[in-house]
């Protein structure tokens, strides 16, 4: 059994007066501070980052990070691009599971906002594949492909997709930790300028820093009602999108998801809250068919007309705002969205607290869909 | 981009093997915020190929109308400079895709 024992995540933005070291710090002092832990309770670090190498030079992760935070335990650096943060906390639930450690510290940091956006762009195609690259692709263009795809299979307008956005937003507006809290309308999506076509500025989530960070244990070292890992599942696929059968479906989502359902018991319509990786709208509108929470072809029609917003949908997707709005640190998104889910399964995400929400999902993507980590938790 | 010469020189068998191949569009976009390396080719369309052998292939589209940019669109892999670099980089070659 694994307890989610504390959790924490910095504000999401242009995080200018702080450095990686402060973010993981203050994250990690938060999630301790929340679990009622000490830091020498920790048995080892698992640090979710993708760009410090590219942007910062900078390795050597897991020693950096427990340096500043005093510890001398194992401390390991894990890398799957954009799912880096997702993969840090499978990595330390497996390093509970192993019976290695008892107790242990996921943490998802990452400073993009030092970079100009052209160093950040090219950075980021590291996930891709060299025949992307070489194409002079990015990820915007690379979803871009996706979404011209799939408006072209389902007759949907872009208008539908940017309902998306425009729900993010809303949920990011009740979230004083998002990077944008402000609602948008459809017409200011599609008055936003063009970046890949057919996907606009407001179709894609920010450049962000932030840091986020989660303590899990074995046991319930909290005094109260701990939520649990009931499923944490990776699948892998090809690194380039072209290389697949299907542009309108990521198979490593599907067969994350499914081992996952499967581990914790439960079925799609089970699940009342989840976090989505919508780094871009046709992201989401894409996840929430693979996850089973729509049918194929209907997951934009379904977003657009509330079927996942607050206080209107049975299925929550992203009240923290999500990626769009809340903000995407690459490294630290994965990392978030558990916390974002346990608050929401404590009932303590006040204004845009899902009600009487027992079961949630999170959903972190890295790449283009190279690589899928699906957490299932429950209260 | 890292484009060493040695990476280059492996690349060449993979170049030989795709020119004159036929193909059809079948997803494109247009990138207009690139990566560094192609600053000054922006904006660009990059596209999806199905070859005439069933194989999947990204690359850029040249000598493109809007017309051009359409499912189904058939396009032949043609020699193209990859990027204008400054003057004292490698002058690297590549597969770009042209509409027939």
């Amino acid at each position: 059994m694994i307890h989610i024992l504390g959790v924490a995540t910095t504000e999401f933005g242009e995080l200018w007066k702080k450095s990686p070291r402060a973010l993981a710090k203050q994250a990690a002092e938060g999630a301790l501070e929340d679990a009622g832990l000490k830091i020498s309770d920790i048995d080892a670090l698992f640090v979710g980052n993708m760009l410090a190498g590219i942007l910062g030079n900078q390795a050597n992760l897991g020693s950096l990070f427990a340096e500043e935070l005093g510890l001398s335990v194992p401390a390991i650096r894990v890398e799957g691009a954009c799912a880096s943060g997702g993969l840090a906390l499978h990595s330390g639930v497996n390093g509970i599971l192993s019976g290695q450690y008892k107790t242990v510290l996921a943490l998802g940091v990452e400073k993009m906002t030092d970079s100009g956006q052209d160093e950040v762009t090219t950075g980021l195609m590291a996930a891709g594949s060299d025949s992307e690259r070489m194409a002079g692709a990015t990820f915007p263009g690379i979803y871009a492909l996706m979404a011209q795809a799939y408006l072209e299979e389902f007759g949907i307008s872009e208008e539908t997709l940017a309902g998306v956005s425009v729900k993010n937003h809303y949920h990011g507006s009740l979230n004083d930790k998002a990077q944008f809290r402000r609602v948008v309308t459809v017409e200011d999506v599609m008055s936003s300028g063009r970046i890949a076509d057919p996907l606009k500025l407001l179709d894609c989530s920010p450049i962000s820093d932030g840091a986020s960070a989660v303590v899990i244990s074995s046991e319930n070292l909290r005094k109260r009602k701990p939520v649990y890992v009931s499923a944490s599942e990776v699948a892998t696929d090809t690194l380039a999108l072209h290389d697949r059968k299907s542009f309108t479906s990521l198979s490593s989502v599907v067969r994350a998801s499914k081992n996952a359902y499967k581990k914790a018991g439960i079925s799609p319509s089970d699940v009342d809250v989840s976090e989505i990786h919508d780094c871009f709208s046709i992201a989401e509108a894409i996840a929430v068919e693979d996850l089973g929470f729509s049918k194929r072809g209907e997951g934009a029609k379904d977003i657009a007309t509330g079927k996942m917003t607050l206080g209107k949908g049975k299925v929550i997707t992203n009240p923290s705002g999500g990626l769009k709005a809340c903000g995407h640190p690459v490294g630290a998104t994965g990392i978030k969205q558990i916390v974002e889910i346990t608050q929401q399964l404590r009932g303590e995400a006040g204004g845009r607290q899902v009600k009487r929400a027992k079961i949630g999902l999170t959903h972190n993507v890295g790449g283009s869909g190279a690589v899928a980590v699906i957490h299932i938790l429950k209260n | 981009m890292i484009t060493t010469p040695v990476k280059l020189w492996r690349r060449q068998k993979e170049v030989a093997r795709h020119l004159g191949r036929e193909g059809k569009i079948i997803s494109w976009t247009i990138i207009r915020v690139p990566p560094k390396a192609f600053l000054n080719e922006t904006p660009y369309p990059v596209v999806i190929v199905k070859m005439e052998n069933g194989e999947k292939m990204i690359g850029q589209l040249v000598d493109w109308q809007d017309e051009d940019l359409a499912v189904g669109r058939k396009v032949v892999a043609v020699l193209r400079r990859l990027f204008s670099g400054d003057s004292e980089s490698i002058i690297a070659y590549y597969i770009k895709f042209r509409p027939i």
